[in-house]
Order: C-alpha cells, then structure tokens, then sequence
C-alpha cells in the first residue's frame, strides 16, 4: 500500500513535469512558427490549459515533498507532543477544505461534461478535457493530505517535515525562493 | 455587520489559522470561504472552482515555470564553480579585493536565477572557503554573501517578480525592467560599503594574488562568457521588447540547457531533478496564488478593500507617511512569511489602497521587492540567515550581525528609491514608454 502511494504521487508529479517541459517546447515552437507567417493564437490557450495540468497534477507530490510553505515560527517551539497536536489539528483542516474543493472540482467538470460546454477562445474542445486535470489533481491532493493524516494519527512523523530536514542537511536549497 | 469589522474577523481567523501551521494556499482559500459563506449570497464552491481554474490556467503565468526551470538548470552546472575563478582576475587592484566576488557573483547568478535562497546557497559554496583560506575577513564575507544573495529576487528575470505581476495584474515585462537600475544601485552601494571599509582597515585586507597578463584573465573568465551571453540575450530580448516574457523564459530554458550541455554538466539525472524541483516549487507557488485568488474574490464580493482604501483616504495621509507604515506592516510580515506569501496574501488589500494614494504600481512592486529582501536578513527566520547558518555552522544570530552594515545599504537603496521613484520607473518607461 505504501509502495503504491508513493509510486503514485510521484507519477502524478512526473506528469506535471512533463506539461512544463510541454510548455517550454511550445512557447519556442510558437515563436517560430510566427516568424513562417503560421497564425499560432490556439497556442496560447493549450499553453494556459497545460500550465493549470502542470500545477494541478504536482500538487500530491509537493505537498509530500514539503513545498507547500507554512508558517513554522510556532510550530518549532513547542514541544513534541504539543506539535503532534497541532499538526493534527493541521491535517484535520486540511483534508475537509481539500475535500470540499475536490468535490467542487469534480463537480464542476462533470456539469461541463454533462451540459457538453466548449471551450471558449481559439480552440474550441469540450472544456472538460483541460478541466480533468483539476479534478483528478484534487482528489490525489486529498489522498496525500489524508494519508498523512493517518501517518501521524499511528504516531509517525508526517513525511513533508522529513523532506525538507533532509534536503536542507544536504544543503540543497533550491527549492527555496 | 460593518463592512472593516468583516476584514478584521477574516483577520483574525487568517492570523490564528497561520499560526497554527495550516498551509498556507489552505488558510487563504478558507478564509475567502468564511467571508463569502457568511456575509454574501454568492454561492462558494463555484467561486472556488473558476477561482482557481482561471488563475491556474492562464497563459501569462506559464512563464513563472520556465524561469524557475532557468534557475534550477543553471543550479546545477559548474556555473558556480567557475564564478569564483572568472571573477578573481579582475578584482586584484580593487580595494577589498576578492570580497567582491560576493556582490558580483551573487548578482550575476542572481540575474539568471530567481531565487534568493539559491543565489546565496550557490555563490557561499565556492567562495567562502576561497576567501577564508585566502585569509580575508569572515565578518564581511558571511554579511555580504546573506545579503547580497537576495540579489537574485531584485535582478530579473525573478520569481517574486513574477507572482507580483500576476497578483498586480501588471506587466512582467514592465516590473523586470524596473528591477534593473534599483539592482545595479543596490550592487554599487555593497561594493561601496567593501571599499569603505578596506581602506580603513587595510591590515586585514590579504595582499593581492600574483598579477595576471589581460590574456590570462580572458582566459580565466572564459568559462563565464557562456553565462554572460545568455544573460545579455535576455536582456536584450526584454529591452528590446523582441519576445513576450513567457517566449523570452523559454528560451532562457533553451539557452541555460544548452550550457549546461557545453560545459559538459547534464546528465539525466540532472535534468530530471531540476525539472522535478521546478515542477513542484511552481506547483506550489500557483497553488498560493490559487488560494489568493479565490480570497480576492471574497474581497470583492464585500467590498473589504474598496471600504479600507476610502477609510485609509480619510485619514489623510501623506503618501510618505501611508508608504512608512506599510513598510512597518510588511517587515512585521516578513519576520514569520516568505516573501511570495506575503505579496499574494496582502495585494488583494494593500494594492487598492496604494493606487487611490497616487503610487505606481510598478514602483510600488519593486519597493515591496526591496522590503522582502530586508526579510531574507531579518532574524528569527531570515531565509538567507538560514541557508548560510546550515552552510557554515554559525549561530544564525553571528551572521544576522555580520549583515548589518550591508543591510543599512538594502535601507539606505530604499530610501534613494522612495525619494527618486524614477529609479525605478526611467527604464521601463524609457522602453515601453510611459503608462497610463
């Protein structure tokens, strides 16, 4: 089960990858078919709807990974047990609101699907195509927010601390701003 | 209900939810759910969809990816290690010397990087232990690099930048211009501060390296003309409005992995860390922004913003006065944000209110750029303070002091740009002309 999770959340992560890398060959592909006189205007709304893929699909993996900043000031004064609280507390909140807006999230897409509404702009697709990834995005973030709801609920260290400890004793910072 | 007694409850909440760690994107977007819940007849949940749906896929902010991609590809290379060697040359009959390769270097990588924690994790790593071993002050070298390192966010193409223009809904092009002149003043007045102080103390000041014929330091500095290309292109590229800034990111994407191919640094794993990296700090950068967006909606539908800017106006401030206590607002800020953080969660309210005094927005953008760098330095969670205490082992208090001279250079640069807002705005009106 671990196994499969993990594998998932990094896959998921792997595809949000892809649709960057995606948007880069576009934008350069764009500019120089403007130059060959090739009208490219749907190309900007695929690259929006990639953009959005892009973050939506990565959002299981960063937050395992720790990216998703919070304030810590707090949390790294109190003592063990107090901060297990509150991260419970945390991981409590953040799976309700998660869930709420993977509900919405599907929701809406499916009434885009259902009512078969095209996409406005250049390029009109059924809009519930590019919208999926937000659907699917939403409901993997909620399965990494509440797996690690159960992770610490067993008394284990939630994995997005582990993460970054470990990044920063190997002094990689790069995933900092 | 009254409408600012509203703002202070969602205050509240946001305060007490932040402080007890829920991330933040999270507390954002729960806070715009209680405000729109509880005191409009809006239907949330739909709000929330096209909230993030629309700030997420929108074509401008596709270039925030491929500019960290350029950081995190450049990261990477033998770049950094080459910094140090091409810029030593040069700087032997500078008084102070080599410690200028910390102000150079940081704001070169600073120019192709966006970020300040990697600008100062990179240029700390090879030139420190250069500049101890070589005998130079410890003192200067950890003040200059912690604070110069937040070049990278002040130099364009920068990821704060990018975020403020999104939450601004100004033009990226226009506010990297802007960051160009107030980077370069910024630089001149570290280095200033260098040769101020090595003239008074010349006794810890090491002796020069052997002097080295003009052909020798071409040759030294070869490794780094690469790297001054790229840089040039993009800036010639933005300058010369040639690209939008999206296309102008892809092809710093381009020409950074082309360097990294032709110095020979990257291999498969290289690329997919720094792809992996890039995908996961934009995730969640556009998740914040998701969140924000779906509060700012919130703000509009109560009418929170408008209301404050008004009750703001009636104070009659004067716009020095209203621009000295935002300052102190966003260093109190800062002192538990990120920079990025704190731009998204506070332009919903703070920008309405700047616009009705008669501030720029682009100036406006670049002060608050200069604020969060003040932030990097500012213990108890001084990102910069952070990085160079795992780097080296100090107290993150020994370094906060060792910056303190080069901080009252971050003050004295805000200051000039506050008093001289064309520092900020000759460039990008110069190119683009003047905005309406």
């Amino acid at each position: 089960m671990r196994r499969l999770l993990d594998r998932l959340y990094l896959i998921s992560g792997a595809i949000g990858a892809v649709f960057i890398a995606l948007i880069g060959v576009l934008m350069i592909a764009q500019s120089v078919l403007r130059e060959f006189g090739v009208r490219t205007g749907a190309v900007n709304d695929v690259v929006a709807w990639f953009c959005a893929a892009a973050s939506f699909f990565a959002m299981a993996h960063a937050f395992k990974h720790g990216d998703f900043v919070r304030v810590t000031l707090l949390l790294d004064q109190l003592s063990a047990g107090k901060r297990r609280a509150l991260e419970i507390v945390s991981l409590c909140i953040g799976s309700v609101s998660v869930g709420y807006l993977a509900f919405w999230a599907n929701k809406f897409t499916y009434d885009s699907y259902v009512f078969n509404e095209v996409a406005q702009g250049l390029l009109p697709i059924p809009i519930w195509i590019p919208q999926a990834s937000f659907a699917l995005g939403s409901i993997l973030l909620l399965i990494a927010v509440v797996d690690e709801l159960v992770i610490v609920l067993r008394g284990g260290k939630p994995s997005y601390v582990t993460a970054v400890e470990e990044r920063h004793a190997k002094g990689d910072f790069s995933s900092d701003l | 209900m009254d409408i600012l007694l509203i703002g202070g409850l969602l205050l509240f909440v946001m305060l007490l939810l932040l402080s007890g760690g829920v991330w933040i994107a999270m507390t954002l977007a729960i806070c715009g759910w209680v405000g729109q819940a509880f005191f409009t007849t809006t239907s949330p949940g739909n709000n929330l969809f096209s909230a993030f749906w629309e700030s997420n896929a929108s074509w401008e902010l596709a270039a925030l990816p491929l500019f960290i991609w350029m950081g995190e590809i450049l990261f990477r290379t033998k770049l950094s290690e080459e910094m140090f060697d091409g810029l030593r040359p040069w700087l032997n009959n500078v008084p102070g010397r080599l410690m200028h390769v910390t102000i150079l270097g940081c704001g070169i990588f600073g120019s192709v990087s966006g970020s300040s924690a990697a600008t100062c994790a990179t240029i700390s790593k090879v030139a420190l232990p250069e500049l101890l071993k070589r005998g130079y002050s410890e003192k200067i070298a950890l003040g200059s690099l912690a604070t110069a390192g937040t070049l990278g966010i002040l130099i364009p193409p920068s990821i704060t930048m990018v975020v403020y223009a999104v939450a601004a809904d100004a033009s990226i092009i226009r506010i990297f211009l802007a960051g160009f002149l107030p980077g370069f003043l910024l630089m001149a007045l570290f280095s200033g501060y260098i040769i101020w102080w090595s003239l008074r103390h010349p006794d810890q000041v090491p002796a020069a390296d052997p002097p080295t014929t003009f052909m020798e330091k071409i040759r030294l500095s070869g490794n780094l003309i690469p790297c001054g290309v790229l840089i040039i292109f993009i800036c010639w590229v933005l300058i010369g409005g040639y690209a939008t800034a999206t296309e102008c990111a892809a092809y710093g994407v381009f020409g950074s992995l082309g360097l990294a191919l032709w110095s020979r640094s990257l291999t498969w794993t290289n690329f997919c860390d720094g792809l992996m990296g890039t995908t996961r700090t934009s995730c969640m950068i556009m998740f914040i922004l998701a969140g924000a967006s779906f509060l700012t909606k919130t703000m509009a539908f109560t009418g929170i913003p408008r209301e404050l800017a008004e009750a703001v106006n009636a104070m009659h401030l004067s716009p020095l006065a209203l621009i000295g206590v935002l300052t102190v607002v966003y260093l109190i800020l800062g002192t538990a944000l990120d920079g990025i953080s704190m731009i998204v969660l506070t332009s919903a309210v703070v920008l309405p209110m700047i616009q009705k005094a008669g501030f720029d927005l682009i100036w406006f953008g670049i002060f608050i750029v200069l604020l969060v760098e003040i932030a990097e330095v500012t213990p108890p969670v001084g990102f910069n303070l952070f990085v160079l205490q795992n780097m080296t082992g100090k107290d993150s208090n020994t370094i906060a002091k060792a910056a303190i001279p080069f901080f009252g250079c971050l003050v004295v640069c805000i200051v000039l740009v506050t008093i001289f807002p064309q520092i900020v705005t000759f460039l990008p009106d110069l190119v683009m002309g003047k905005e309406k």
